[in-house]
């Protein structure tokens, strides 16, 4: 017996209306490996990281990565980039950025002269 | 613009492009959610609704400059033997290895087409070709790789794609079916002929096919008669399924 | 699109609260009541691993089974606009699912996996699937009414704490709005259109109200499960009170265009400002879940023949040497 749809789609795939729960259909990684989609939106833009496709190749990579995250809104490039070649810090190590806000030898506010300059001007007055 | 024979001329030549844009869109939409990897679902989706954009471009360019009926009501009120599609795009999806063989081919055949109407003298044309050309772009290059992953795939694909290859090549020759008075609108500048058109897709195919590993089959006979309104058993389901809410009241808004 | 409140978890109250390293779980929920995200590679409690991949599970499966019932109409939409409007809509809700079954993964269950879960009817879906499209306006009133009440739960869900949800969210509630402003303009034209249109409005509406009001899950029991969740921010609302904001937002839009609710005692109360409605019967929202709605079947039949057509082209697509790695954000 077939399945009665109200979808005329589903009618056409001439479904069987047998118990739908059985065993698995997919094998493992039958949905290929994934890519890195980064994304840039005009000339001049950084390229940002947008999330990711599953893809045979580079080239299929590319191809839905531009129905995927180039569908709305402004594009002009795309990087598509195998998953297994991104290394990755840990964020167990953010601890080595720890201290970066206190360096402020690299800060410009780590160079006040206000005082300075203040304190030579009123000496010279004074003069 | 032009001489009432050769405005005629122009007239079918646009309407049978957009008929076949929109019935093969139509078709193609039929697989969404129901494609064989998420990606590619949402891509062949873009892809059927460019095409109906297309449609769309087409029929706005009979209705604003030609006098002819809203597009909604061209699309939705004609019945079978007034449509003028290819029997090609017709035909049920079928496999994926139907459509996707159907896919290739159409749109080669178009984006040949639309590039030779960037140049058309009929200005209307020429400004939409070139708008849809980065669109066309995307889907022959869907095209191509999908037909080569699959030629290259493994002995299954390869011998589903040659198979579908001998059953869609005939039909797709029908995108190229002559009309009446063609040699006005040579003469006039707004098409380069079928013929011609045929000649350099054929050219493209073969060679790209054979880089694929895939034979055409180029004794094949062509399966001609949609440009004259004659259809396979197909298209007037397929119109009754496309119209069935807008009839219910074609003067209503929608 | 179609985030149901409701995160189906009928082991969940027989499992032990599992026991985590004291010390890693301080700081994690320090980070979170901070207002800091948690990432893919973070240290996290057993608990929370399994629940977000469960709630962002069938948030997907909620995605890719939520686009056969509009996908009914999708050749049969009436006119280009409509047409082109649907397609790209469904196309959308494909899309979501990608997204979601994505962020998923980086909690390290297979893609394949979950597909598989859903095709066995281990996992479950939001229930307002389980429904039939009968005509083209019941297009309307899902497009409309249950975009509506799947945003207020996405919207809820994308201030939450687990990283790769908020930014799949952050994209899927964009999205939504354009979904929501579509069938609220599908919904109008039929309510202010001819009295065929307005019967078949109406008409379609007294279908969902049901569904609808279910969309959200029967009251929560406040657990010890439950808080947990909402300290973790996995949870970010109750059930009623995610419901009562989608009341009273859409009431109104319903009543303005002069449709009746079928539902005699919705009405708000004047001195809490609270919703009160009739019983949307529970007992059916139930059977529904196990399996006995009107399309579940049906649903996951079309899901299953999907995947098992599609598998001789990735079979010729897939190579030997590739393989794959958990994606990273």
């Amino acid at each position: 017996m077939k399945i009665q749809s109200l979808d005329p789609r589903v009618n056409r795939l001439a479904l069987d209306a047998a118990n739908p729960y059985e065993n698995e259909v997919l094998q493992k990684e039958e949905h290929f490996q994934t890519y890195q989609v980064f994304h840039q939106k005009k000339r001049g833009d950084k390229h940002v990281c947008v999330g990711i496709v599953h893809a045979p190749s580079d080239e299929m990579a590319l191809v839905f990565a531009k129905e995927q995250y180039a569908r709305r809104g402004e594009t002009t490039n795309l990087w598509v980039v195998n998953t297994k070649n991104v290394l990755a810090m840990d964020y167990d190590d953010a601890d080595v950025f720890s201290t970066t806000s206190e360096k402020l030898y690299r800060d410009p506010a780590g160079f006040k002269v206000n005082d300075k300059i203040e304190a030579y001007k009123k000496s010279r007055i004074d003069v | 613009m032009f001489d009432p024979k050769t405005t005629a001329a122009l007239k079918k030549m646009l309407l049978v492009t957009a008929d076949d844009h929109l019935i093969l869109g139509h078709r193609n939409s039929e697989w969404t959610g129901l494609g064989p990897i998420l990606e590619e679902d949402i891509a062949f989706s873009s892809i059927a609704q460019d095409k109906i954009g297309h449609a769309l471009g087409l029929y706005s360019i009979l209705h604003e400059h030609l006098g002819e009926a809203d597009p909604d009501t061209l699309a939705f009120m004609r019945n079978e033997k007034e449509f003028f599609s290819a029997q090609l795009v017709e035909f049920p999806i079928g496999e994926y290895d139907f459509s996707l063989m159907r896919h290739f081919l159409f749109d080669h055949a178009a984006q040949i087409r639309f590039d030779h109407w960037a140049l058309s003298s009929y200005e209307p044309l020429a400004r939409l070709a070139r708008k849809v050309k980065g669109e066309i772009k995307y889907h022959v290059f869907h095209a191509n790789t999908w037909v080569k992953q699959l030629a290259e795939g493994n002995e299954e694909s390869k011998a589903r794609m040659q198979s579908a290859l001998n059953e869609v090549y005939p039909l797709a020759l029908g995108l190229f079916e002559t009309l009446e008075d063609e040699q006005l609108l040579i003469e006039n500048g707004i098409h380069k002929g079928e013929l011609a058109l045929q000649q350099l897709w054929t050219n493209e195919i073969e060679q790209l096919l054979g880089n694929f590993g895939l034979k055409v089959p180029t004794q094949a006979e062509a399966i001609l008669g949609g440009r004259k309104g004659y259809h396979t058993e197909h298209l007037q389901p397929l119109l009754n399924e496309m119209t069935e809410v807008f009839r219910v009241d074609p003067s209503a808004e929608w | 699109m179609y985030g149901g409140g409701y995160i189906h978890n009928d082991d969940a109250r027989k499992e032990p609260m599992q026991q985590d390293d004291p010390v890693m779980l301080a700081e994690f929920e320090a980070r979170i009541a901070r207002g800091e995200k948690i990432e893919p590679r973070d240290w996290m409690p057993q608990a929370y691993r399994k629940q977000l991949v469960r709630m962002i599970e069938q948030h997907a499966h909620s995605e890719i089974i939520g686009a056969l019932p509009e996908g009914t109409w999708i050749t049969r939409a009436p006119g280009f606009r409509r047409k082109l409007a649907l397609m790209a809509k469904v196309q959308d809700e494909v899309g979501h699912a990608q997204l979601l079954y994505s962020a998923a993964e980086t909690l390290g269950k297979s893609r394949e996996d979950m597909i598989n879960d859903l095709i066995n009817g281990k996992s479950k879906y939001s229930n307002v699937f389980n429904y039939p499209a009968k005509t083209w306006a019941d297009v309307a009133v899902i497009g409309f009414l249950i975009d509506a009440a799947a945003i207020v739960n996405q919207v809820a869900n994308s201030k939450g704490s687990y990283g790769p949800y908020c930014r799949a969210l952050e994209r899927i509630c964009y999205e939504e709005s354009f979904h929501l402003k579509q069938g609220h303009s599908v919904f109008v034209y039929l309510a202010t259109g001819t009295p065929v249109q307005r019967q078949m409005v109406q008409e379609a509406l007294n279908r969902w109200w049901k569904p609808i009001m279910h969309f959200f899950g029967p009251s929560d029991t406040m657990s010890q499960h439950t808080e947990q969740l909402m300290r973790w921010k996995v949870k970010m609302a109750t059930n009623d009170d995610m419901r009562q904001q989608f009341l009273t937002m859409y009431v109104p839009k319903i009543l303005e265009l002069g449709l009746t609710i079928p539902d005699q005692e919705l009405k708000k109360n004047p001195e809490t400002g609270k919703w009160q409605f009739g019983d949307p019967d529970w007992n059916e929202f139930f059977e529904v879940i196990k399996g006995n709605g009107p399309c579940n079947s049906e649903r996951i039949a079309v899901r299953k023949a999907a995947e098992r057509n599609g598998a001789w082209v990735r079979a010729a697509l897939r190579k030997a040497d590739e393989h794959y790695t958990i994606p990273l954000a």
